[in-house]
């Protein structure tokens, strides 16, 4: 703790100076989801005598959260740490989609309950497995198209032969609408 | 004595029916294969297998899933010798002396001693699974719920203490996967709690789909950043496979030593088998006459924590099964294999379904036998496994990990749960979080919330109850000093010491 009083008086006083943004942000971000969740609870019943109600426990650790997400937070203004890495949007960007797509399409979905006037068909496992292939595919640096539509043929084949005729498991194949 | 015979022949009555032998070989040889490739970690290996073992019987199933995993830790020296790549953190320590041994045309006596001090822990440990099983049972019926709740304690402490990194930052990640884990019904009252009134969050958080999350696809981003490193794989054919006399000689103290090093480590909540390759690691270089050997080809580099790994692999079952307290994140998706087919972990699986506990202990010495004879005439296969890219490796782990978590509920909602978790492991790697202690933590939530509840009730919301009942106040004790001694910056410093070889 000496050692934080002495970086605050160097700062001069009570100027903020961010000195582990990993540890600021992180703690940060921390505070936020336990709000959250304090938030998304309020409605629950809280202890009713001796028992707990259901919304005892989310509180009790949201809190705890707050304190924790606060004091790593603080530390991060008083202790120096490394500087945060720069992220990568492109990579996550494509692998992120190949998965939702994914989602999106082995059953089809409807996004009209969130206010979209979308609705996606049920392509089946084939086409979805393949397409996930190919996006996510794309977040890699070196790209050779030949090479990888044979990969992705030679693993939906994989992945049909083994969930669906070895495993067993109850997928459709084939899209609906054909 | 007797009975541990007659409970043993049991189990190998189970394991060697030629379907189970069957399932063991072939998660064995899976999880070798899986464990081989770098950038696919133990968990993500398991979660992603999960949905296969669905169709089998439940016994056949969990051979199988502990026939991956500890194949993925045998993988993963393959690696760590022949190219100095790490298949799975457990063989992280692996690499420093198992890859020089390689460069100087000893890579078969590296693999070989590697497994046969892995053979020699395994037998050990079931022998020691079989021997505290029945004993660990009885004291777990001594158990109420206070007891059990600060046990868990004991468990998450363990796992903050042997995390890398900041002791505070630890705890955070164990408090969010607490909370995380409390999304979803209510398990008294049935109220939704934190669903943001979405339909599908109404059962929980399915736990595979944050372990494929923060493991696999948060894994795969972050590979994704790194360099491609060209990989040096040994082209050289290998060659003299038999260790000499004397390696052997000068191994069989370090793989007693790394045993009973692994199987302790492995017991206790929140180790497992990474720490104890390491601990083995750091204790045979100090007590070494000639320390300065280590790291540039010293057998007992490689016999010693190869054989900790082994053991503490299955030793980490122990808790598993008598107790129902999952140390580690694999033993954490074990439990969730374990509910899906209808069997509640805990003491009674040994008392109801004793076919099923002996069998799958059994079947661990069997899966180990089996490793030391594929894992050895099948190494140039799994180094060829090597070349495949990773631009092609992993869109197909993605593709995998998305059928694999559609089919466990067909649900879409599930995939996409398991993407923003993605995001969220490759956001918590940016800050220095340990996405392992949220794992653990959010598997032990839903159990530690209910033991809670119920002992406050019976102790009439006393809290005292926690420190009055004798056991419950030695556990908390221990909890509490664990902590005491993680935070003292020293000892900190210490720590990081240990894992500076990362």
């Amino acid at each position: 703790m000496a050692e934080g009083n002495k970086a605050t008086r160097d700062a001069g006083g009570f100027r903020f100076k961010v000195r582990g943004p990993r540890e600021f942000y992180g703690g940060l971000v921390l505070i936020g989801i336990a709000i959250l969740a304090i938030w998304a609870s309020r409605d629950l019943a809280g202890s009713h005598g001796f028992a707990f109600g259901p919304g005892t426990a989310p509180r009790m650790f949201a809190v705890l959260l707050v304190l924790i997400g606060g004091a790593i937070a603080i530390s991060g203004l008083l202790v120096d740490g490394p500087p945060i890495e720069k992220f990568a949007y492109k990579g996550p960007a494509f692998v992120v989609s190949a998965i939702l797509l994914f989602a999106c399409m082995i059953r089809g979905i409807s996004l009209e309950y969130i206010g979209l006037p979308i609705s996606i068909p049920s392509f089946g496992l084939v086409i979805s497995t393949f397409v996930a292939f190919m996006v996510s595919i794309m977040a890699s640096r070196e790209k050779r198209w030949f090479e990888a539509v044979l990969a992705a043929c030679g693993m939906t084949l994989f992945c049909v032969v083994l969930f669906v005729y070895a495993l067993a498991l109850p997928f459709q194949l084939w899209p609906s609408f054909f | 004595m007797t009975d541990l015979f007659a409970n043993l022949w049991l189990g190998f009555s189970v394991a060697a029916h030629p379907y189970n032998i069957g399932f063991c070989l072939l998660g064995a040889l899976v999880g070798t294969l899986v464990g081989v490739l770098p950038g696919v970690g133990t968990v993500a290996t398991v979660a992603m297998l999960l949905p296969i073992t669905f169709g089998l019987p439940p016994v056949g199933a969990l051979i199988m899933l502990a026939g991956i995993y500890y194949g993925a830790q045998y993988g993963g020296s393959t690696t760590s010798v022949l190219v100095n790549i790490p298949g799975e953190a457990t063989s992280v320590v692996t690499c420093l002396d198992g890859h020089q041994m390689a460069r100087q045309g000893r890579a078969g006596a590296a693999l070989a001693i590697a497994a046969i001090g892995s053979f020699f822990a395994g037998c050990v440990a079931t022998v020691l699974v079989a021997a505290l099983g029945v004993p660990l049972t009885s004291v777990a019926l001594l158990f109420g719920p206070a007891e059990y709740f600060s046990l868990m304690i004991l468990g998450l402490i363990f796992a903050v203490v042997l995390a890398k990194g900041s002791v505070p930052k630890a705890i955070a990640m164990i408090v969010l996967g607490l909370l995380l884990s409390m999304i979803g019904s209510d398990l008294e009252t049935g109220a939704g709690r934190m669903t943001f009134d979405i339909p599908e969050l109404s059962d929980g958080i399915g736990f595979a789909n944050v372990a494929m999350g923060v493991f696999g696809f948060a894994e795969i981003i972050r590979n994704l950043e790194m360099s491609q490193e060209s990989r040096d794989i040994l082209d050289s054919k290998i060659k003299g496979l038999m260790p000499t006399r004397q390696d052997l000689i000068d191994c069989s103290g370090p793989i007693v030593r790394g045993t009973i090093l692994g199987s302790l480590l492995g017991i206790l909540p929140g180790g497992g088998a990474v720490v104890a390759s390491f601990a083995a690691y750091t204790f045979e270089k100090r007590i070494s006459k000639h320390p300065e050997r280590f790291g540039r080809g010293a057998i007992e580099g490689v016999a010693a924590p190869e054989s900790a790994n082994n053991a503490a692999a299955q030793t980490s079952f122990i808790p598993l099964l008598t107790l129902g307290i999952p140390p580690n994140a694999v033993m954490a998706l074990m439990v969730g294999a374990m509910t899906i087919h209808g069997i509640v972990p805990g003491p009674q699986v040994m008392t109801k379904q004793p076919e099923l506990f002996w069998g799958m202990i059994a079947s661990m010495w069997l899966g180990n036998l089996m490793l030391v004879i594929i894992n050895l005439p099948l190494v140039g296969l799994w180094v060829s496994l090597l070349r495949v890219p990773y631009r092609i490796l992993f869109p197909s782990i993605i593709v995998f990990c998305c059928i694999g978590i559609y089919s466990i509920n067909n649900s879409p909602t599930d995939v996409i749960i398991a993407a923003v978790f993605g995001v969220f492991g490759y956001w918590l790697s940016k800050h220095d979080f340990e996405p392992a202690p949220l794992v653990l933590a959010f598997v032990l939530g839903p159990l530690m919330e209910e033991n809670l509840r119920r002992a406050m009730l019976i102790a009439r919301g006393d809290a005292s109850v926690f420190l009055t009942r004798p056991i419950s106040a030695v556990l908390l004790a221990i909890s509490f000093i664990l902590l005491a001694i993680a935070m003292l910056p020293m000892i900190r410093k210490r720590r990081e010491e240990v894992f500076v070889e990362e």
